[in-house]
């Protein structure tokens, strides 16, 4: 039983940096339709500065979460105008082409910046292990479950009440409908951008303070794509519950069924669920009429 | 007429082909040798290749000041590959169609050798491969090709031998991690090695797939099958992110590690996790008598930006190039690549002020500098202790 639950608090733990990237994604797909495949660049990017910011002003984790989310909120927005705010209305796989450049582009500048050496990143947490029942967590994956909780709910009450929230459903519901009643697409983008850069900070500071601070923390961005396919690529939520369950499938899968098998268990599931559920978990039906 | 003709053509033809002649032999000219060296200048692993450019600019100031080989400065001619082997092959093709290099030191990793080696074959390129001590790389043999270090597995085998012998308990269980390619191969070669030689408890191997971020669950595997040696055959972050587990589980283990874990932005990473670890390198750790009066000797040759890229690479391949200096000095003024190959072969106890074990090439497979050194980090300043001396296992 031990030997269980020691898997499942480890799975939910990777899952929850898996769910918080994945909602980066879902955020923008969402509201744009695009699939920015620089989501872990995004994360890398801020994580980074996360690091510069916490080694210099000596900030613990929730204090750098703070000031750390509006420098990437900015940094989003900035990306938004430069890079996919000049492709409007051009064709979908070229914008897609263009997150994937900037994926190249911001990943070497990070390089270039701070250099190839992997860091640990400092959270000013205590490296004692906390108990929870026979459990092992050290605090910082605690605070990894508690942030993907948060946030999850902060992003269905946003949705689900907020002005903004409603306009940025619109939006992914019919663009063209939005726009007529009223709704400034180009800024729904924008914010959904400057939002999806506040996930992928929080990810990043997360998943380099539980890991380390590397230049591939990145792969990232791709190694939670499967949580948003999961979860739905338009569903917010679902993101961060696929994220959930493919970290508890690695790991199970790596526990019980045998090595190698971490990587592929989590796809097999994938493809059955999609097979069952097109959309994914959450994700919207579309449905034409012909 | 037509004879006075001829005659004078042949004249000129033989001047114009004389200078052609005295400057054959391609990267020899009068006042210089031009040697290449293609490594990671970008991207992850580029700590690698500015330690080796390191190691190559500091043999060649120092040869240089000395007087040159016979009067011949060396020229260092480098070219990234970004540790991508098709950048490798092509940086290779620059170096000798473009820069018309004389000979290759330093050669960025396995797979990256494996590539420039039809170019170096061809060439009868003379060749010190200082960064990649991998049996693909010697065997088969290539007549023009040199290689410096001991195997992944020589060096597993070492610490373990070590731990079992010095540090583990009686009837200690015994665990093994390691990438899914050929360097954790070679890992788990070691490691079976001191499985089968010591009647060692096997508990549990286990791989993993380059990339890996989270070792939770496989720290939970090895908690279960009551590990007490564990053969951590992961790198840098991943290696740190394995003891950060196994201390969460709260396990009491010995642990052997791969030699990159010997350099500072690495050893920095896997201290926290409390474990004194051990090392098998055959290159000399930092805190090294033989590293430290390196430093002292050459701290002047250097910039800022140098100093701070050294590490092990930067002495592998500063040995290197002075072992291709010795070769290239016995040439003579005649200096050709055959001459060197040949004078390559010859190399036996060459004395690398203890950076290494004394390097010979004097054995079928032209691989010399393979003796061990077993370390073990001081946690509180993250130096690491000598255990043994240069040892061949």
């Amino acid at each position: 039983m031990e030997y269980f639950l020691f898997l499942v608090s480890s799975g939910l733990v990777v899952g929850a940096t898996y769910g918080l990237v994945g909602m980066g994604f879902a955020i923008i797909y969402k509201a744009t339709g695009i699939v920015n495949f620089a989501q872990g660049e995004l994360l890398m990017l801020t994580a980074y500065i996360a690091f510069s910011l916490a080694s210099s002003l000596s900030l613990s984790l929730v204090p750098l979460m703070i000031v750390t989310i509006p420098i990437a909120m900015v940094i989003g927005i900035v990306l938004e105008r430069v890079f996919i705010r000049p492709m409007l209305g051009e064709p979908l796989f070229s914008i897609v082409m263009v997150t994937i450049g900037l994926a190249v582009i911001l990943r070497g500048v990070t390089i270039m910046i701070w250099g190839p050496d992997p860091h640990e990143f400092p959270t000013g947490l205590s490296t004692q292990v906390v108990l929870i029942g026979p459990v092992p967590f050290y605090q910082v994956q605690l605070y990894g479950l508690a942030t993907l909780a948060a946030v999850t709910l902060a992003a269905w009450a946003f949705f689900r009440f907020t002005r903004l929230g409603i306009a940025m459903r619109a939006v992914a519901a019919n663009e063209g409908a939005a726009m007529l009643m009223g709704i400034e697409v180009s800024r729904i983008h924008m914010i959904a951008w400057a939002l999806a850069a506040a996930v992928a900070a929080l990810a990043g500071i997360l998943f380099a303070s539980m890991f380390k601070l590397g230049p591939t923390i990145w792969f990232e961005g791709l190694r939670s794509f499967p949580a948003v396919i999961l979860g739905g690529l338009d569903s917010v939520l679902g993101a961060a519950l696929g994220g959930l369950v493919v970290g508890l499938i690695e790991n199970l899968a790596q526990g019980y069924i045998g090595q190698g098998l971490r990587e592929i268990a989590g796809f097999v599931v994938i493809v059955v669920i999609l097979m069952l559920r097109p959309y994914g978990l959450f994700g919207a039906r579309e449905i034409e009429r012909v | 007429m037509k004879k006075t003709l001829r005659m004078t053509l042949l004249a000129v033809g033989a001047a114009l082909m004389l200078p052609a002649m005295a400057a054959a032999e391609p990267g020899v000219s009068d006042t210089e040798i031009r040697i290449g060296d293609v490594n990671i200048l970008t991207g992850p692993a580029s700590f690698i290749g500015q330690a080796v450019s390191v190691g190559s600019k500091v043999a060649a100031a120092e040869i240089n000041a000395a007087g040159g080989i016979n009067g011949r400065k060396i020229v260092m001619k480098t070219e990234d590959d970004g540790y991508v082997p098709s950048r490798s092959f092509q940086a290779l093709k620059k170096l000798l169609e473009v820069d018309d290099i004389f000979a290759l030191n330093g050669t960025s990793g396995t797979a990256n050798v494996l590539a420039m080696m039809p170019l170096i074959t061809k060439a009868n390129l003379p060749t010190v491969v200082t960064t990649a001590p991998n049996e693909l790389v010697y065997n088969p043999v290539r007549p023009s090709v040199f290689t410096i270090g001991a195997s992944y597995e020589a060096s597993f085998y070492a610490q373990l031998k070590y731990i079992h012998e010095k540090l583990a308990p009686k009837g200690a269980v015994y665990g093994l991690i390691r990438q899914d390619d050929d360097f954790g191969v070679a890992v788990e070669k070691g490691y079976e090695r001191a499985i089968k030689e010591f009647g060692l408890k096997d508990g549990i191997r286990l791989r993993y797939k380059k990339g890996q971020a989270d070792f939770a669950a496989e720290a939970v595997q090895m908690k279960a099958a009551g590990v007490q040696v564990l053969a951590n055959g992961a790198i840098i972050a991943q290696a740190a992110t394995v003891l950060k587990e196994t201390r969460k589980l709260g396990m009491d283990l010995q642990v052997a590690d791969v030699w990159s874990e010997i350099m500072p932005p690495s050893a920095k990473l896997l201290a926290p996790a409390g474990y004194s670890y051990l090392i098998g390198d055959y290159i000399a750790a930092m805190a090294d008598p033989a590293a430290v009066k390196w430093m002292e000797k050459f701290k002047p040759y250097m910039t800022e930006a140098d100093i701070a890229a050294v590490n092990r690479y930067t002495f592998i391949t500063y040995a290197g190039l002075k072992i291709m200096a010795k070769a290239m000095e016995a040439c003579g003024k005649d200096l050709t690549r055959a001459c060197t190959v040949e004078n390559l072969r010859k190399i036996k106890n060459f004395d690398t002020q203890g950076l290494t074990a004394p390097v010979s090439f004097d054995n079928e497979r032209q691989l010399g500098g393979t003796a061990i050194k077993v370390y073990q980090i001081n946690l509180a300043d993250q130096s690491f202790k000598a255990l043994t001396d240069y040892q061949e296992y």
